[in-house]
């Protein structure tokens, strides 16, 4: 797939890129209550997502972004 | 056989049954993850990964650095183990992950160890802290430029960039002298890479070349800081860039202080694996090759010597430079064997008669030319070299026969080839199979010692008995404290040796030092000759006094020179010796590994008796500066032997024995 048509997309490829158990109920929560989660994710899933949809995405974006739901918007916003 | 071009990864041969879109190796571990079966099918990992690309290994590590090592540890207790602390300069992760698929391609289990961002002065110059505490196997401080130019002023002068790079490499000298002092393992440092973002704001062409030549020169003293420090070894990152892998990726730079490019640092971590390949004593031993279309161009049945290429024309020089390079390997210490499916006779004709041939007979160790599948041919040559088949690299430009080796013996690295010869150094190279710390006087003469303990075979076959052979065999053997020259091949005698190895331990140089240095160790020396020539440094034995006792820590001997009297020689030595200064008894240890289960008994065969775990004096030493990373993390099989000294092996009659133990080893 190339194209991230919808947040289940995004979650499954979250959980194939990272190795995070997240799931699209949680996909809302804030980074702090995403268990095992930590800043540096940020930039293997800014990496995988531009791979994945051959778009740029802004880095300073994505490292304000507060939840994986924010940084979903912005990959298909870009 | 010659290579169809396949572009498709596959771990079997092709089979019609089969001919579905082909799934790379990571298709396959992703569904492990996926399904949660990576830790219970953990050691089909390094299958899965051992065609895949630099970024592939780097994502997959990603997902294995996930599990926890000691839930793999639980599931498999024989994983090999590597305990790394990442330090240095920024952000990180992106090593870790690479490291930990890196290591898992050979089958090693990364343990890290967390250091905080940026500590690494800090942790480095610290004897008492967390990182020296840590003790881990290797301690990874991974520097880039803008250790540098972060601290010159705005704007720079070149003569600033040469003040601040001084004043880094003395700070590195210094913490490199510190940790060669005071740690435990290896310190990797790396050079710094000089980025065009940066030379190029200096817009005179004059200050841009001073501005090069400084950070040169700087390079070149962090360089030698391992020539320096045994404990220190320095990656050159310039060979990696010189590929075209970029040093950094602007935003994450500016953004993410990750100031090294992911490719840069999967490019370091697959370089720092072939360093722990070694210190886990995984370095190969022996490059397989095939002939036709791998050494030269056709096919030698069908196109004679005379129609083969190599020497002349395009693809026959590319096939001339791929020779070199193997030749420049077999000087280092490399055996070289080939395996080609062909008749014996056009084959040694070629490897002789043929008038460009780079390569000719005499480098190899031997030449396998017969119809039998190749998988047996391998099985064949690793017994006859007394090396387990996990020693062997294997070279084919056909996927097909690849493929088989890899099946039938997944022990074996395989190197793929394809049908386009200029490439076939690059792909052999890749993976630095047999890179080492150092090499000995050991490794130049090793070719020439192995085809010496061929013709000693063929010698045996002419007895009747395996005593008359060794009646007239001449063995010498020679026992004494190692000179301070041969502790390197001491050091790596721990490291390469698998089979008669009594507990795996791995010594790095400086751990081999420290007990040389110590008046309570012995650290002995065997070498050994016969009448086919010298053997060289073959085995070492490491022990230590305390109380009334003599403590064998370990007994080491090379597989080229197994069951000719050595052991009994030297443990005779040992044994007259522990009783001639005094001692009570002496104490020997085995430790099971992998491997050396057939010198599970040698205590019990030369006159020990099993002993209480933990006898008189203790069997070893807690307090030894040794690696103790095993090949096993079965602790449960440690036996202890002990000997009263009443009755003491003889040395066999057919060894001439030379002992002294109290020489003081050369300073």
């Amino acid at each position: 797939m190339n194209t991230l048509d919808n947040l289940d997309d995004f979650v499954a490829l979250v959980r194939d890129e990272l190795g995070l158990p997240v799931t699209v109920e949680n996909a809302g929560d804030s980074f702090d209550q995403l268990a095992g989660w930590d800043s540096v994710h940020l930039l293997w899933l800014l990496t995988a997502l531009e791979r994945h949809t051959g778009r740029r995405i802004s880095l300073p974006d994505v490292l304000e972004a507060t939840s994986l739901e924010a940084v979903y918007t912005l990959a298909v916003s870009a | 056989m010659t290579g169809t071009e396949s572009p498709t990864t596959t771990a079997a041969p092709p089979s019609p049954a089969d001919p579905g879109p082909a799934r790379t190796g990571l298709d396959a571990l992703l569904d492990l993850h996926r399904t949660g079966r990576l830790v219970t099918e953990y050691p089909r990992v390094s299958d899965l990964l051992a065609e895949a690309s630099a970024a592939e290994i780097t994502r997959a590590g990603l997902l294995l650095s996930r599990l926890d090592p000691a839930a793999v540890l639980d599931a498999h207790p024989a994983t090999r183990t590597l305990s790394v602390a990442v330090t240095g300069h920024g952000t990180l992760s992106a090593l870790t992950a690479a490291l930990t698929g890196e290591l898992a391609r050979h089958g090693v289990l990364l343990r890290p160890h967390p250091t905080d961002f940026d500590s690494w002065v800090f942790e480095l110059s610290d004897p008492g802290g967390a990182l020296y505490a840590a003790a881990t196997d290797l301690v990874l401080c991974v520097l880039d430029p803008t250790v540098v130019f972060d601290e010159v002023p705005v704007p720079w002068t070149v003569a600033d960039v040469e003040r601040v790079l001084a004043a880094k490499v003395e700070l590195l000298e210094r913490l490199a002298a510190r940790f060669h002092a005071d740690g435990h393992g290896t310190l990797v440092l790396n050079t710094l890479p000089l980025p065009h973002s940066w030379s190029a704001q200096a817009i005179d062409f004059r200050s841009r070349a001073e501005l090069g030549a400084l950070w040169r020169e700087a390079n070149a003293r962090v360089l030698r800081i391992g020539a320096t420090h045994p404990s220190v070894v320095v990656l050159d990152l310039d060979p990696l860039l010189a590929e075209g892998v970029p040093a950094t990726e602007a935003r994450m730079n500016v953004y993410a202080k990750a100031h090294l490019s992911v490719e840069l640092l999967s490019g370091y971590a697959r370089e720092a694996a072939h360093l722990a390949r070694n210190l886990v004593g995984l370095t190969r031993k022996v490059l397989v090759l095939d002939l036709d279309n791998t050494l030269w161009g056709g096919v030698l049945g069908d196109d004679g010597i005379e129609g083969i290429e190599v020497g002349e024309g395009y693809r026959g020089e590319a096939f001339t430079t791929f020779q070199r390079v193997v030749k420049q390997l077999g000087a280092q210490g490399v055996l070289l064997a080939a395996v080609s499916k062909n008749d014996p006779e056009p084959v040694r004709e070629a490897l002789r008669e043929h008038p460009r041939m780079t390569l000719r007979d005499a480098d190899f160790v031997r030449v396998v030319a017969n119809w039998a599948p190749k998988h047996d041919n391998l099985t064949e040559l690793a017994r006859s070299l007394n090396l387990g088949v996990d020693s062997l690299v294997f070279v084919d430009d056909s996927p097909y026969e690849c493929g088989l080796v890899r099946r039938e013996l997944p022990e074996v690295a395989v190197v793929r080839l394809d049908g386009e010869p200029a490439l076939h150094p690059a792909r052999l190279l890749a993976d630095g199979w047999f890179d080492t710390r150092e090499l000995t006087a050991e490794d130049q003469a090793r070719t020439s010692r192995y085809r010496d303990e061929l013709d000693r075979r063929d010698f045996l076959d002419s007895f009747g008995s395996l005593d008359d052979y060794l009646g007239e065999l001449g063995v010498t053997v020679r026992i004494a404290p190692a000179a301070r020259t041969e502790l390197a091949r001491v050091s790596q005698l721990t490291l390469r040796t698998n089979q008669f190895n009594l507990t795996t331990r791995r010594l790095q140089q400086p751990a081999v030092e420290a007990l040389a240095a110590d008046p309570d160790a012995l650290v002995l020396a065997i070498h050994s000759a016969d009448r086919f020539g010298d053997n060289g440094l073959v085995g070492a034995i490491f022990a230590h006094r305390r109380d009334n006792a003599l403590h064998v820590d370990n007994m080491l001997l090379s597989c080229r020179v197994f069951a000719r009297g050595i052991e009994q020689s030297a443990l005779s030595a040992l044994l007259r010796h522990a009783r001639d200064t005094g001692a009570d008894a002496v104490y020997g240890t085995y430790l099971a590994g992998a491997k050396n289960g057939k010198v599970r008994d040698l205590y019990p065969r030369y006159g020990f008796t099993a002993a209480d775990h933990d006898g008189p004096g203790g069997p070893d030493r807690a307090d030894a500066p040794v690696d103790t990373d095993t090949d096993t993390a079965d602790a449960g099989r440690v036996l202890t032997f002990r000997h009263d000294l009443a009755d003491i092996v003889p040395v066999p009659g057919h060894v001439a024995l030379t002992e002294t133990f109290e020489g003081e080893p050369e300073q």
